[in-house]
């Protein structure tokens, strides 16, 4: 016996139409594992996914699903959400649809912190649309669209729904299944906006003009760019320079959840209790 | 005869719930630790890479898009320890579960056969001799 994906895939649309070695099977693989060992019967999750590579998640699972309009996942998740609360629903994008187009619906679902898993599956380039640079992708790099080399500063994304008020940030690369798959688990039982930065290979359109053109090549360059937050929490600035750390990042279970705040408005609707107030909330500005 | 074959399996996967076992378990081929299924593989070569125990090779095929095509070539060196399952982006590798199949240890023959495979790229030379 061996685990059989076959009963959570939708095995007309395979194989993948992803490219040989591609980490996005990795992600859907750890993903479909997670989903497993939490037990969670399928018609108990959404999956909701975007434009780009990373989309054709919601096509390849055998959940609920929705493939939504370019960046606009988070946007879709959160209706999902409030609709059916006691429903999983779970995020799949890509670096380009998080931040640059969905951007703001990334910042506003992690400001309000709802109870939604947010995996973005982080190729560091737009990898369907044939390689334009993307707002993680690193500086110096050559992009179609910037083939002299990209000048962009690249960005963060874990600090940045950090800040935003995600109570779950982690960060792990497709090199690492086991890990990746141990930190989906921690993200789907999280109670709040959980976001999951997978870090994968594009060695098609990123590797292929950037001297990583076999999918082991990105994958060891992504390997050199990685380092647990242990050792990086033990590290000077200097060191940190070109690292980013992973596992979970940040994780705060205080905050309150989007979808209980708005059980207030439902009850205050229907009379159940008076209209909601600042004396409602400690935290008042 | 279709419709009882329905009812058998319905109520099978009801007992496998109710005995709390997870869905998503298939039947191996038997006594056998790791099989591929060579119409899934891209040949991308990370499995290869991610086997300690140089159980993996990639073999020349001229069906396949890459020219490649994956192939065990040491079965019963294999570990268990589920690393090119775990990594490969198309489900075309499956290893045994622990408690079901009895795996080697890794020894320095199989640790030499990987060396020599991942300095071939990717491919077990066709006159490679097994240390002892």
């Amino acid at each position: 016996m061996a685990f059989n994906y076959d009963s959570y895939l939708r095995m007309e649309k395979m194989p993948t139409l992803w490219c040989w070695g591609c980490g996005d099977g990795i992600v859907l693989k750890a993903f479909v594992r997670a989903i497993d060992s939490l037990g969670y019967a399928k018609d108990d999750i959404c999956v909701v996914s975007g434009i780009g590579c990373s989309g054709r998640f919601s096509s390849y699972v055998d959940f609920n699903t929705i493939h939504t309009t370019h960046g606009r996942t988070v946007a879709f998740a959160t209706g999902v959400k409030l609709a059916n609360p006691t429903k999983k629903v779970v995020c799949v994008t890509g670096d380009g649809d998080a931040f640059a187009i969905g951007g703001n619906h990334t910042i506003h679902g992690a400001r309000r912190n709802i109870d939604i898993t947010m995996i973005v599956v982080q190729n560091f380039i737009y990898g369907l649309t044939n390689a334009q640079t993307s707002p993680t992708t690193p500086q110096g790099m050559w992009t179609v669209t910037q083939k002299i080399g990209n000048i962009d500063p690249t960005f963060d994304a874990c600090r940045l729904v950090e800040a935003a008020g995600a109570t779950f940030v982690a960060r792990e690369s497709v090199t690492a299944p086991k890990k990746l798959e141990k930190i989906f688990k921690a993200a789907l039982e999280h109670k709040g906006f959980a976001y999951v930065d997978a870090l994968t290979n594009c060695h098609v359109n990123l590797g292929r003009k950037n001297k990583m053109v076999a999918a082991m090549d990105t994958l060891d360059w992504i390997d050199s760019i990685t380092v647990s937050k242990k050792k990086y929490d033990a590290m000077s600035e200097e060191e940190r320079l070109n690292l980013l750390p992973t596992g979970i990042l940040h994780h705060d279970d205080t905050k309150d959840e989007y979808c209980d705040l708005y059980q207030m408005v439902i009850d205050a609707h229907q009379g159940k209790r008076s209209k909601i107030t600042q004396d409602d909330f400690e935290k008042k500005i | 005869m279709d419709i009882l074959l329905e009812v058998i399996e319905t109520i099978s996967l009801k007992i496998l719930k109710i005995k709390g076992e997870t869905m998503a378990v298939m039947t191996a081929p038997e006594n056998t630790p790791v099989w591929v299924d060579t119409a899934r593989c891209k040949a991308c070569d990370i499995c290869v890479d991610a086997c300690p125990a140089g159980v993996l090779s990639m073999k020349p095929d001229a069906g396949s898009t890459l020219g490649a095509n994956i192939e065990i070539v040491a079965l019963e060196a294999c570990i268990g320890c589920n690393e090119c399952e775990l990594s490969c982006p198309d489900f075309a590798i499956y290893v045994a579960e622990k408690k079901e199949y009895k795996f080697a240890k890794l020894t320095d023959s199989s640790k030499a056969r990987q060396e020599a495979i991942m300095n071939n790229g990717y491919r077990l030379p066709e006159d490679y001799k097994e240390a002892n």
